[in-house]
Parts: structure tokens; sequence; C-alpha cells
């Protein structure tokens, strides 16, 4: 059996369900003994190949995040929602119950630790956020979530073996299904 | 008192008329999915999570509200009705802000449970995103409306058990909300006792005492029915 490619990306999210999957530990060898790691977020910033299965941690939040899961799921045979943002926005969703300037001007011009002459950053180099955070289901077709805030290293090392081993996973059979 | 037969989940059962079919259930082990039910209260049937199907009637009955009559051939756990409670508490979800992972109810919260019991892993619904308050004006306790899937379990503990009449209802639809007195801050209400029964009774962490950090919230919703029967003692 030829080895699997797998991926792991970080969108909208805080990163804590990356830290999670490292928590998988000693596993980590379980997984690279079937499948290559081909991109996650600490390698340089090419665009993703075509892999077998990808994780996705977080919420699209802007204009960069919209195009990059659109190309995911392009490549990707398998994509995997990691963790709340991604599944249901979660905290980054937090935002959406406010106009987007007032996020703006309470992070930026309003804060207590800003000086008078706090100002929206304004580059075209920079991402635009978008109005509202949405979770990965509503702009792609997801094919399997992870829930949790993060999701246990268990979990996610349940769900990865499956996959890797041609097998649907089930976190309602095993009882692993959590959120927050 | 006069027994009647029904039949549950194609269980030959001979039970006391009079009683509900969520009530027959809970006697004969019989496990139905409820959020607004708190043993004590007055079932009002807003959750529509106990749905069971009888045969002969073509729509969905809540188990809470609906009495028990001779010969029902009743089933619980259909795929229909599972889908129905599925779709119930994915809206639950998407109807307010419930954001388990920043709540004080994390982990001991009847609507978590709720989600794994019928193992909603996504909510399939697009988000409300409704701007809600959070009244902390009382000294002791917070009512946060993002968190409330009026189940008005608070307003009936108030009302029926404290006799207080603290909580109300008002609007309609997805504007609906629990209201203090004439929706005023819970801290100025002239008919608050601040008992704390509408905490314990409250399924979420939408009522929650202001002394507890998050994830360490400990709800007693049995203490309803206790109170009621301790009064009944004549000490």
């Amino acid at each position: 059996m030829s080895k699997k490619k797998i991926a792991t990306i970080w969108l909208g999210g805080c990163s804590g369900c990356h830290m999670s999957l490292l928590d998988i530990d000693e596993r980590i060898l379980d997984v690279a003994k079937l499948a290559d790691i081909v991109k996650c977020p600490i390698v340089d910033g090419k665009d993703l190949p075509e892999v077998d299965i990808v994780l996705v941690e977080g919420s699209v939040t802007s204009d960069e995040h919209l195009r990059e899961i659109l190309h995911i799921r392009k490549q990707a045979k398998a994509l995997v929602a990691l963790g709340d943002c991604a599944v249901t926005s979660n905290i980054t969703g937090m935002r959406n119950y406010f106009d987007l300037k007032e996020v703006f001007d309470t992070a930026y011009v309003n804060a207590v630790s800003n000086d008078k002459e706090g100002s929206v950053p304004d580059h075209p180099e920079l991402l635009k956020l978008r109005d509202k955070v949405v979770p990965l289901q509503e702009v792609v077709k997801v094919d399997f979530v992870i829930p949790g805030c993060p999701p246990d290293a268990d979990t996610i090392f349940y769900v990865l073996f499956e996959f890797l081993n041609d097998r649907i996973p089930n976190l309602s059979e095993v009882k692993k299904l959590r959120y927050g | 008192m006069p027994k009647i037969s029904v039949t549950i989940d194609d269980k030959k059962l001979d039970v006391d008329v009079g009683k509900t079919i969520l009530e027959i259930c809970k006697e004969s082990g019989i496990e139905i999915l409820t959020m607004c039910h708190l043993k004590g209260l007055t079932d009002v049937g807003a959750c529509r999570l106990c749905l069971v199907e009888i045969e002969g009637i073509n729509k969905l009955l809540s188990a809470c509200t609906t009495k028990i009559a001779a010969n029902m051939i009743i089933r619980t756990k259909t795929e229909k009705i599972k889908r129905y409670q599925r779709i119930t508490s994915e809206l639950f979800f998407a109807e307010r802000n419930h954001v388990c992972s920043v709540c004080v109810a994390n982990g001991k919260c009847d609507l978590q449970k709720l989600g794994y019991k019928t193992e909603m892993d996504h909510i399939r619904y697009p988000y409300l995103f409704p701007e809600c308050n959070v009244d902390t004006s009382h000294p002791w306790y917070v009512l946060d409306h993002n968190r409330c899937i009026m189940c008005t379990r608070c307003v009936r503990a108030c009302g029926e058990v404290e006799g207080a009449h603290n909580w109300n209802v008002m609007n309609r639809g997805y504007q609906v909300r629990v209201i203090s007195d004439f929706d005023t801050p819970w801290g100025e209400s002239v008919t608050c006792t601040s008992c704390g029964k509408c905490v314990h009774a409250c399924p979420t962490g939408a009522i929650w005492p202001k002394a507890i950090v998050q994830g360490q919230l400990e709800k007693k919703p049995e203490i309803i029915a206790e109170l009621i029967e301790k009064r009944k003692m004549n000490l």
C-alpha cells in the first residue's frame, strides 16, 4: 500500500487544535508509517499540493481564508474540519454580533492601550476581514468534523488513524463527541 | 387505581390512568429526551424533544403534555423521531450564541449532553448570531440571553414553586426573551426574592451565580421536586 499524503492547515483559529494534534505524542510515529505530512503551519508558504486528507483548523474570517479553503477543497480527497472554530465558528464568530467597523475601532482606535493616534491599519498586503465569520461547511463541502475546543488528542488520533486505514470514523459510536 | 393497556416500543404495559406518556415512560425505564420538562413543574411542551409517534395520529405529539389512553400504540425511537430530535438540537444552537468553550456551564450543560445524545457533530443551519443582552445587575446572579433556549423552566420554578413571578416571557418567534418584571434589570426587580431556584432550574449557562468560574457550575435541578415534597410533609 502506498503511503497516503496528509496536511494540516491553520485558518482563523488560535492554533490550540494543532497543539492538541501534537499531543498525540509518540503516536505520530504510527501516523508517519502510514502517511507523509506534506504541509503544516510550520513549513513554507507554498500552496497545498494534492493530498488524501487535510485537517483544517479555524473558521473563514477573511478573503484570504476563503481563497485558501476553496483551493484546499480542490486539492483534498477528504476535508476534515478540526475543532469548534472550523465546525461552529466558536469564539472567532463572537464578533458576528457586531458591525465590522465597530470591531475594528474597538481593537485599533478605542482600545485602552492605544494612544490618541490609533488608526485601523490599511495596507494592500493585509488580508481583508469578511463581514461575518463562517464555519467551513458554509463555504465548502466538509467530509468529516471533529468538534471540541480543542478536540482531545485521542479523538484526533482516532479520526486520523481510521481514515488512514480506509475506515470511516464515528465519534458518537466511540463516545468522543465533545463541544467546548 | 384503574389500569389500562398500552404498547410502548413494542412492549405491552398495564399503566395507571391519568398520567402523561412521559410519566409512564419514566416509570417504565424508557428513555425520552427532554429539555423543558423538570420534575415538580407543570409541563408546557416547549422544547419539542419528547415527541412520540402514536399509531392512528398523523402528527408527532409531545409525550410530556399528552395523557396516556387505553390501547395506545406508542413509538419513541423511530428514525423519524431521531431525525426531528437532531434538527431540534441543531436549531437550539443556531438560534442564539452558544459558545461552549467560554461558557460557565461547559461540561455540565444539559444542552451539550443533548447534542451528544442526538449525535449532533455540526449544525446544518445558518447561525442567526442575534445581539443578546447579558444582565449582570443582580448582586449574585447573571442572566445571559445568549445561552437561553426558552425552556421556561426558570419562569415556572419562580411562579409555581417560589410564588414570586419575577420571570416572564415577552415577544414571539426568534425575538422571544425571558424578562424580569416588566423587562427591567433583574437587580431592580421588586418581585425577585433572590432564592436561586431559577439558577438551579436552568439547564444551560443562561442563569448562573457570579461566584463561580468557567466549568465550575454545579446545578441541582432536582431540588425543585424535593422542595415540593418537603412542603407536603407538614412538619
